[in-house]
């Protein structure tokens, strides 16, 4: 059956937890290629390179009935008093719902950049931007 | 061991030059004594960038097989590749031949994949 995701099919799970409040996720992957081009070749050719991954969310910045606040698990890995170390990473598992059928990809990731704040008339949110460490651990996509 | 037959990915050079002394008078008058009538310290600078860790080893078992800057040779057409003018305008002048003017440099970029830059300078 055919089907068009939306935003509604989307997830986000840290660590294995589902953020309650998640209204957006990117995820970008690039491939460096090494350009192979020699003297008297008259089209350019490449050798494929070294992979990166990286990509942003915005969760909201809320806390349910248990005080549970997803926002904070990621604000944390930037905003805090000791310094970042290499075992900081979060997995990150970027979903997209078809029933019972999920399209994931999961990847370990450095927290690199957290805003969040508050506004006059808006809900406070947390824009998170991630960078992969590694290769990709689940691509069922 | 032959030079290796690989196609750079860019190439200098430089023709060299002939013997000449030149004298200034204390008048301004200049003269011009040639010492020699050959053409020799022709330069050229090859880079491999981005081959195969394989063929960047060539180069190193290359410079190894000459003892280093010790020993001369010629080259294979394909450094000249991309040249449409005569290879005899880009290869060592007349009686002389190619020799390593220093190590050849090797950097590795990726697992498998590395970059060599080689100076060849032509003598006598």
């Amino acid at each position: 059956m055919a089907k068009v995701y939306t935003g509604r099919d989307g997830r986000l799970l840290i660590d294995g937890t589902e953020q309650i409040k998640v209204s957006s996720w990117t995820l970008t992957g690039a491939l460096e290629v090494l350009e192979t081009t020699t003297l008297g070749d008259s089209q350019r050719s490449y050798a494929p390179g070294v992979q990166e991954f990286n990509g942003s969310a915005t969760i909201l910045y809320y806390k349910d009935d248990t005080g549970r606040n997803d926002a904070a698990t990621a604000l944390k890995k930037v905003l805090r008093v000791a310094g970042v170390s290499s075992s900081d990473t979060v997995t990150l598992r970027l979903r997209l719902v078809d029933g019972n059928t999920n399209s994931d990809v999961e990847l370990t990731a450095y927290i690199t950049s957290v805003t969040f704040g508050a506004s006059v008339g808006e809900v406070s949110r947390a824009d998170i931007s991630f960078q992969g460490t590694g290769a990709l651990t689940a691509v069922t996509i | 061991m032959t030079f290796p037959t690989l196609t750079p990915t860019s190439r200098e050079f430089t023709p060299g030059a002939w013997p000449i002394k030149s004298y200034n008078s204390q008048s301004g008058a200049e003269v011009r004594i040639l010492y020699g009538s050959q053409r020799t310290n022709a330069k050229l600078s090859l880079s491999y960038e981005n081959v195969t860790d394989a063929n960047a080893q060539l180069f190193i078992d290359n410079y190894a097989a000459n003892i280093g800057t010790l020993r001369t040779f010629t080259l294979p057409s394909a450094v000249r590749n991309g040249w449409n003018g005569s290879s005899a305008t880009l290869d060592a002048p007349a009686g002389t031949a190619w020799r390593y003017e220093g190590e050849p440099q090797l950097r590795s970029v990726r697992p498998g994949r590395s970059s060599v830059t080689v100076n060849l300078v032509a003598v006598i």
